[in-house]
């Protein structure tokens, strides 16, 4: 017996092995589909899913199946295989019909990513659910959508910026078709740069990062581009408040090659400008657009080529002529990626990217022979060398090297009186950043996954540079400082059933390029600054654990995860800085520690005409500076103790879809008001323990009604309406604290009041999208 | 150089035109009140006698009245100024105490009315001339109240005067009314300068813009024109058309002082303070030179120029 068990062992290693491999697509517009499942129909645990380029590779002993594709909001497919040689299998989905009930074809194990994966923290968000929610002033937003997610808080009121467990604001790394944003927002990030209709997908991971990802501590927003549509001629566009956007996309070679161009631009104040040119302000005038482009090109099976671009700026012209003043205020990013994917057989998927971005920020006035003006920015050029090794279905091998070289122009200032010309001493720094990469996804057992993740990083501030501190010069290229770091990634995922699952990870993250706000909120001007000698790269822990539960054949996902942030080399400004633009930010600088830990609660409901989800965090977040009060631990600004949000979509017909969206937040903190003093007359004040007290606390409820056209027509113009409200119930809650003054030494009174400002009332907005095919 | 305000400034109003406000009232910690030196020294033209005054915080919501006020000044301190050689302890004088001529005098050096001033106004103050401030020595100040000594200490810096000055018309819209102050500066190359000024209209009190020190980091070393505003037309209460400008016909004099780094950083952080509200805006903590209070201790080189608007 034992002989014939250890045959059918020896036979049963000898069975061949064959791959199943392709790529899974949208069957309308032949866009692929990021993170689509395919798994066997009897053994759900047997599977895989798509990579960043609809990319799936499964590897099976000979034989015959049934393999299910599918993919949230579309239709599941299930095709019959027979296994006797490597085989391709490209498929397409159809994607309900537009905000449907999907129509569920799998059995029920599908789409339970959530609880087998090891990813831990990570949310995707397609565009079309983003769509639909309420948005202030009608403009469609994915950075205010992700501010729902639990774990992660607003940077204020309105504000596009975001903070994610404890992390400042520069701690995200937000890429664009893998090419970094340094600027995210505009009109004071007040919106997002992202014009959602040349989206595809958005996925934040907050907790768990790949060892694929790297440069900051916090958290990655991965935000993909369409392709544009490769069977047919499309374009889509809107009519809103606050922009209008036009999207055009279609096949270059059917099949083949597509391209998409997509703009948006505000309009707001060249419709004023009829007005406006009357009266001594005229050529005053303030806008912004974006324009993303992309085209791609598949050359065979194995090789395809995608080139993609963003260029957007915010514009601000001041005049005043009565005064001969004018000021210019041009900022924004341009990013461009070309990538070539190439499979080297059905198991090695290889990208090569390389990647230019390029964020400016200009601003200059002059008044009769004076002249100023002061420049910022960040330019990279990146190289990216990625595979994707699907050895088995127990293993799937990612590793690469990254390598950027860095231009960072701190604050330079230039000016003129008349004939003489001033200049700042500050100079640009450069800097080479490498990574070089490797993680297994390993299904230990089919109960026991982990994702094992190391990467190295490699970071040289070069020349030219002339040290403060040495006096020492260093030629273009020529290596100042260099630092290194070794960043290991750990997650496991332990199944407890089919539906349930115990997560744990461990994350250590370097970032080597700062930014550091003396706002409340970052702004345009704000600069970032490498790592230099005087600078430190500023380093991470993150410890997670997880329960993972679906319900009611993953209709409901559910939730519960607890993490601890440690935070070393925090920078900050300090207390008595002054923004005068012309030091070098770094000699302002404090540095210290930090930490956060919190727990989080999210429920989503996936289908059904009732849809959405709701999330809970309870966090702290604290920050210690040998030189902020000499230590003290202090809560960071963006700590929220408590930090709600109900997300909500139904469908109440074909034609009518309702969006809600409820906030509540413990409120900002603040640095306490104390008391009052008398300097040459004027009261000044003098602030209490920094972070002491905070703002009530920040409520909001948003809706919105969109309705959509017939059902039955389909016709080739198709439109919908979306009505929102924004601040339902017209909450008043604080932007910002001033305070004002008042002082009759004469009469001897004196007076100190605080006032507290609201922006938004309730907003009430409209906005009309169209579709053209 | 307060280019973020400026910046914003245009998508700031746009975002009040919008917006609504309500009184809010803080929680504070708690904590007592702190010792106030207000204190200088002047080198060089018509110097003022060396003073301090010496003051305890209000509570940052309490009524301020004469009362408060009068309380707030601490007495009976010793209050002692040193060159380094000699020590002067500064007699404490109240206008109260004064003749009333006197006290007339003694107040309008301090901008303030004794015929209608409400408080009793109080000061250390140099009135014997013992104190002889010079250009390039550092001072010390000492002061004991109780068990509580408070300490500080300035250097008087070089002079660097202003080299000429001249009334032109205004920028943009012509106006014969009203004129632009340009000043021709040299700056000494090599040395971080730091610059205060003030401005007195036909003998009146001399009064301040929201922007008065300036460093060199930005023109060290350059000899340039640049454009000096009305300190009285720079209030918030001023024309907007006439910002920073002078009336032509007018007596102008302007105060012209050099003083040192810790000096000029009290005063840039207390101007970005004071600028520095709003949306987004975090708070400064004024970099005082105090050790045991708030406040400043400042020594001042100081030029006077007078001049009839015209051009």
């Amino acid at each position: 017996m034992l002989v014939l068990g250890q045959l059918c062992v020896a036979l049963s290693i000898a069975q061949p092995k064959f791959t199943i491999s392709g790529y899974v697509k949208d069957s309308q517009s032949g866009e692929t589909l990021i993170g689509a499942n395919i798994y066997l129909e009897n053994q759900p645990s047997t599977g895989t899913v798509t990579n960043t380029y609809g990319f799936y590779s499964l590897t099976l002993q000979e034989g015959s199946y049934r393999l299910v594709f599918s993919y949230l909001g579309y239709q599941s497919r299930l095709e019959s295989v027979t296994l006797s040689q490597s085989t391709q299998v490209n498929v397409s989905l159809s994607s309900g019909l537009a905000m449907q009930e999907v129509v569920v074809t799998a059995k029920a194990e599908e789409e339970d990513d959530n609880v087998q994966s090891t990813s831990m923290g990570r949310v995707s968000l397609p565009v079309d659910q983003i769509k639909v929610l309420p948005a202030l002033l009608g403009e469609v937003d994915v950075l205010k959508t992700i501010q729902l997610l639990p774990g992660v808080s607003s940077a204020g009121e309105g504000s596009a910026g975001f903070y994610v467990r404890g992390g400042g604001a520069d701690q995200n790394l937000v890429l664009l078709d893998e090419a970094v944003v340094y600027n995210s927002g505009h009109f004071l990030g007040f919106f997002s740069v992202f014009n959602a209709d040349a989206i595809k997908n958005t996925t934040l991971i907050k907790g768990g990062i790949p060892a694929v990802y790297g440069g900051r501590l916090s958290s990655v927003l991965d935000i993909q581009m369409k392709e544009g549509n490769n069977q047919q001629f499309q374009s889509e566009g809107g009519i809103g408040l606050i922009s209008s956007r036009l999207t055009l996309e279609g096949p270059i070679v059917k099949d083949k090659s597509s391209f998409l161009i997509s703009g948006r631009r505000t309009y707001g104040f060249d419709l004023a400008q009829p007005f406006i040119n009357k009266t001594d302000f005229a050529g005053t005038n303030y806008f912004f657009y974006d324009v993303n482009a992309k085209v791609n090109y598949q050359f065979s099976q194995k090789d395809r080529v995608y080139l993609s671009g963003y260029f957007g700026r915010d514009v601000l012209n001041f005049e005043q002529r009565d005064r001969d003043f004018r000021f210019r205020l041009p900022y924004g990013n341009a990013t461009a990626t070309l990538r070539w994917n190439h499979l080297f057989n059905d198991k090695l998927f290889f990208n090569l990217s390389a990647i230019y971005n390029d964020y400016q920020f200009r601003a200059g006035f002059d008044q009769e022979e004076f002249k100023f003006s002061i420049y910022s920015g960040v330019r990279d050029f990146n190289m990216k060398l990625d595979f994707d090794y699907f050895p088995s279905n127990d293993h799937q091998i990612k590793t690469g090297i990254h390598g950027t070289h860095h231009k960072l122009t701190p604050n330079i200032i230039s000016g003129s009186a008349g004939d003489v010309e001033f200049e700042s001493t500050t100079t640009p720094k450069y800097a080479n950043e490498f990574a070089v990469y490797i993680q297994d996804d390993w299904r230990i057992s089919p109960r026991f996954r982990v994702n094992l993740g190391l990467r190295g990083t490699l970071f040289q501030q070069t020349g030219p540079y002339t040290s403060k501190h040495t006096g020492e010069s260093f030629s273009g290229g020529e290596v100042v400082q260099t630092y290194s770091s070794l960043e290991p990634r750990l997650f496991m995922n332990t199944s407890l059933t089919e539906q349930s699952s115990i997560k744990a990870g461990v994350t250590a993250t370097t970032q080597y390029l700062h930014l550091v706000s003396n706002s409340s909120s970052t702004l345009p001007a704000d600069v970032w600054v490498p790592s230099t000698e005087v600078v430190k790269p500023q380093r991470g822990w993150q410890y997670a654990a997880g329960y993972f539960q679906n319900f009611r054949s993953n209709t409901y996902e559910a939730s519960v995860e607890v993490y601890y942030k440690s935070l070393r080399d925090q920078i900050d400004y300090r207390e008595s800085f002054v923004d005068n633009s012309v030091d070098q930010v770094e000699d302002e600088f404090v540095f210290g520690k930090g930490r956060a830990y919190g727990l989080e609660l999210f429920v989503r409901k996936n289908k059904g005409a009732l849809n959405g989800w709701l999330g809970y965090t309870l966090s702290r977040t604290e920050r210690s500076f040998p030189d902020i009060e000499n230590g003290r631990i202090y809560p960071a600004t963006y700590d929220r103790t408590h930090d709600l949000s109900l997300v909500s979509n139904y469908n109440i017909s074909p034609r009518i879809t309702t969006g809600v969206v409820f906030i509540y937040a413990t409120g900002r903190t603040y640095t306490s008001l104390e008391r009052l003093y008398l300097i040459e007359g004027q009261l000044q004040t003098d602030y209490g323990p920094r972070n002491s007290q905070r703002l009530e606390p920040y409520h909001r409820m948003d809706v919105s009604v969109t309705l959509w056209p017939k059902k039955k027509e389909i016709r080739k113009f198709n439109s919908h309406w979306v009505f929102s409200l924004y601040n339902l119930y017209n909450r008043k809650n604080t932007f910002f604290l001033y305070t004002d003054y008042e002082t009759d030494l004469t009469q001897g009174t004196a007076s100190a009041k605080a006032y507290k400002v609201t922006i938004f009332p309730v907003l009430p907005s409209v906005t009309w999208n169209f579709k053209w095919r | 150089m307060k280019l973020n305000l400026l910046t914003l400034l245009p998508i700031l109003l746009l975002l009040m035109l919008a917006s609504c406000e309500q009184e809010y009232i803080p929680i504070k910690s708690g904590e007592g009140p702190k010792y106030v030196v207000e204190g200088y020294l002047e080198a060089g033209e018509a110097p003022f006698p060396t003073y301090v005054i010496l003051t305890r915080t209000f509570d940052f919501f309490s009524e301020i009245g004469p009362d408060q006020f009068n309380s707030s000044f601490v007495r009976n301190a010793v209050v002692i100024v040193s060159d380094g050689e000699a020590d002067v302890v500064l007699p404490e004088v109240c206008l109260s105490q004064l003749d009333p001529a006197i006290r007339k005098l003694v107040a309008a050096q301090f901008g303030l009315n004794s015929d209608t001033l409400s408080i009793d106004f109080c000061v250390y103050v140099d009135l014997l001339g013992l104190v002889q401030p010079e250009e390039g020595r550092t001072y010390t100040l000492r002061i004991e109240v109780d068990t509580d000594v408070i300490t500080a200490t300035t250097t008087i810096p070089p002079h660097v005067r202003i080299d000429s000055l001249r009334f032109l018309p205004p920028p943009g819209k012509p106006n014969d009314s009203l004129a632009q102050l340009k000043c021709f500066l040299a700056d000494p190359p090599g040395v971080r300068n730091f610059y205060r000024y003030f401005g007195s209209t036909n003998g009146g009190p001399y009064e301040k813009s929201f922007s008065t020190v300036e460093e060199d980091l930005f023109f060290d070393g350059k000899s340039f024109d640049f454009q000096l505003f009305n300190p009285a037309t720079t209030n918030g209460n001023a024309d907007p058309d006439q910002f920073g400008l002078y009336f032509v016909g007018d007596t102008v004099t302007i105060k012209w002082c050099s003083i040192d780094e810790a000096h000029f950083d009290f005063w840039n952080t207390l101007e970005f303070s004071n600028a520095n509200q709003g949306p987004f805006a975090s708070y400064t903590r004024l970099q005082s030179n105090i050790n045991g209070g708030l406040g400043i201790w400042g020594g001042y080189s100081i030029s006077y120029y007078t001049r009839v608007v015209a051009y």
